[in-house]
């Protein structure tokens, strides 16, 4: 997180990760995140160095073959690949979303099946939670999953869209109702009766493979059920859905670093005349706020990745803080990093154009701002009650 | 595990859900998920705590609504994931 207050609560372990991933972001993914995002794709190659360096399966243990490592290290990396390209750490984001769900709710065949791929970047996982007509509201979730005569498939009926990663996922990890109960199961993406569908002309986010799912008597074996029916949206969905926003939070803090990097040097080398633009009282409060904000949300997320780390139950409070802010200062410090380059924050030769269209997304995806409202919002309120009684 | 063991565990758990939600009392049978008290962070929130505290990993298999629904229920469930034969 960031350097100047953030490394002083970092081991030398964790310092040097992040030195190691923000060196893999300076020379594999800024140089080429705007042809990504012109071309609406990311290549291979690039997931390839991912899954190498073992970035894919970070925080599984190494019994299934991941790295191991602690929740502020993948919170780090989040935001040392944020920096550089949102759309590719989304590919982070969902395959944390698939593998911890795996991890936590899985049968000991499913873990031992599907983790070591996952973990290796051998395969790339998505979220299939959201539908047309669900997004926020997931209690309206319609995908629908039978069991035939023998009870041994579930036959999926049903759409499913803007899906993450969806068209080069080889497993979708899907949400649905079966005998009035929420339910969650394995597809893969070889599934007879499963048809993707390409999301193109994204406002941002745009190389992250958004698609839908449409599902048409598609079986898959019963075998591939992911917890119990009736717990997919009050157990198993919250831990992908927890992940995805440790990872969210630390992405849009590593945007909001790149908005500010790119501010304060502009600001200290363009010229006005016989001034810099840092010279200007008006540029100057909009870099304060920036810098603050910035500082705000490295402790904010490294709260909420500690709390992680030590298990406590306030995580999901804390992460859902630190989610709620960056998110939100990141769009503020686009905007601003934007206004501060003025026409040529416009182009697409400017980083700052991209960070813009992003980081609005980042207010939406893992719980939209005002979900984050809602929640958060009660929770003082109780806690405001609990003290007055 | 003695019946203080079952006193303590349930007076903890009793701890935090007084601290966690807003209701004045909860008696050992109410049950938390029909009153409409709670949602699914609240859920997670027991389960991430029930498993700190007392040093058990909830699985697939203990996903059950008998083990949670209720103060008695969550105690119940702790002493049987600790070994205690009457859990």
């Amino acid at each position: 997180m960031d350097k100047s207050r953030g490394q002083q609560l970092l081991t030398e372990a964790q310092k040097g990760r992040h030195e190691e991933f923000k060196s893999f972001a300076r020379l594999e993914i800024e140089p080429f995140a705007e042809q990504w995002d012109r071309e609406q794709r990311l290549p291979e190659s690039v997931l390839a160095k991912l899954a190498k360096r073992g970035y894919l399966g970070c925080s599984l243990p190494r019994e299934y073959d991941g790295q191991g490592w602690d929740t502020v290290t993948f919170g780090l990396l989040n935001e040392a690949l944020g920096r550089g390209s949102s759309a590719l750490t989304d590919v982070v984001t969902v395959q944390a979303m698939v593998s911890m769900v795996l991890l936590k709710w899985g049968t000991t065949e499913q873990k031992r099946k599907w983790l070591p791929p996952l973990a290796k970047g051998e395969m790339i996982g998505a979220f299939a939670l959201t539908e047309p007509d669900a997004g926020s509201a997931l209690q309206s979730l319609s995908t629908g999953f039978t069991k035939n005569s023998e009870g041994h498939a579930l036959l999926l009926n049903g759409n499913k869209k803007w899906i993450s990663c969806a068209q080069f996922a080889e497993v979708f990890l899907v949400f649905g109702i079966l005998d009035q109960r929420s339910a969650a199961c394995l597809v893969p993406r070889d599934t007879p009766g499963l048809h993707i569908e390409p999301i193109s002309d994204l406002m941002g986010f745009r190389a992250a493979g958004l698609a839908q799912l449409h599902f048409h008597d598609m079986e898959v074996p019963t075998a591939n059920l992911v917890g119990k029916p009736g717990f997919a949206l009050s157990h198993v969905a919250p831990v992908g859905l927890h992940y995805g926003r440790i990872s969210a939070a630390c992405s849009a803090l590593g945007l909001l670093r790149g908005c500010f990097e790119e501010s304060i040097t502009y600001a200290a080398t363009r010229n006005i005349g016989d001034k810099t633009v840092g010279d200007l009282g008006m540029i100057r409060s909009l870099l304060a706020r920036m810098g603050t904000d910035l500082r705000a949300g490295s402790l904010l997320c490294h709260n909420a990745c500690c709390a992680e780390d030590d298990h406590l139950p306030d995580v999901f409070e804390k992460t859902l803080m630190a989610k709620y802010f960056t998110s939100r200062a990141a769009v503020g410090a686009a905007s601003d990093a934007v206004q501060i380059r003025g026409a040529s924050g416009c182009h697409g030769s400017s980083p700052v154009s991209r960070y813009y269209r992003d980081a609005k997304i980042m207010e939406i995806i893992e719980g939209t701002t005002q979900i984050h409202e809602d929640v958060l919002g009660k929770i003082f309120v109780d806690q405001a009650g609990r003290i007055a009684k | 595990m003695s019946t203080a063991d079952e006193k303590g565990i349930k007076e903890t758990v009793r701890g935090f859900i007084l601290s966690s939600i807003s209701i004045a009392k909860l008696d050992d049978d109410d049950n938390l998920f029909e009153s409409g008290i709670v949602n699914s962070l609240f859920a997670v929130q027991l389960m991430t705590f029930i498993e700190k505290t007392f040093a058990i990993e909830v699985g697939m298999d203990d996903l059950d609504i008998e083990n949670f629904k209720s103060l008695n229920a969550t105690t119940a469930f702790v002493l049987q994931k600790n070994g205690h034969p009457n859990g």
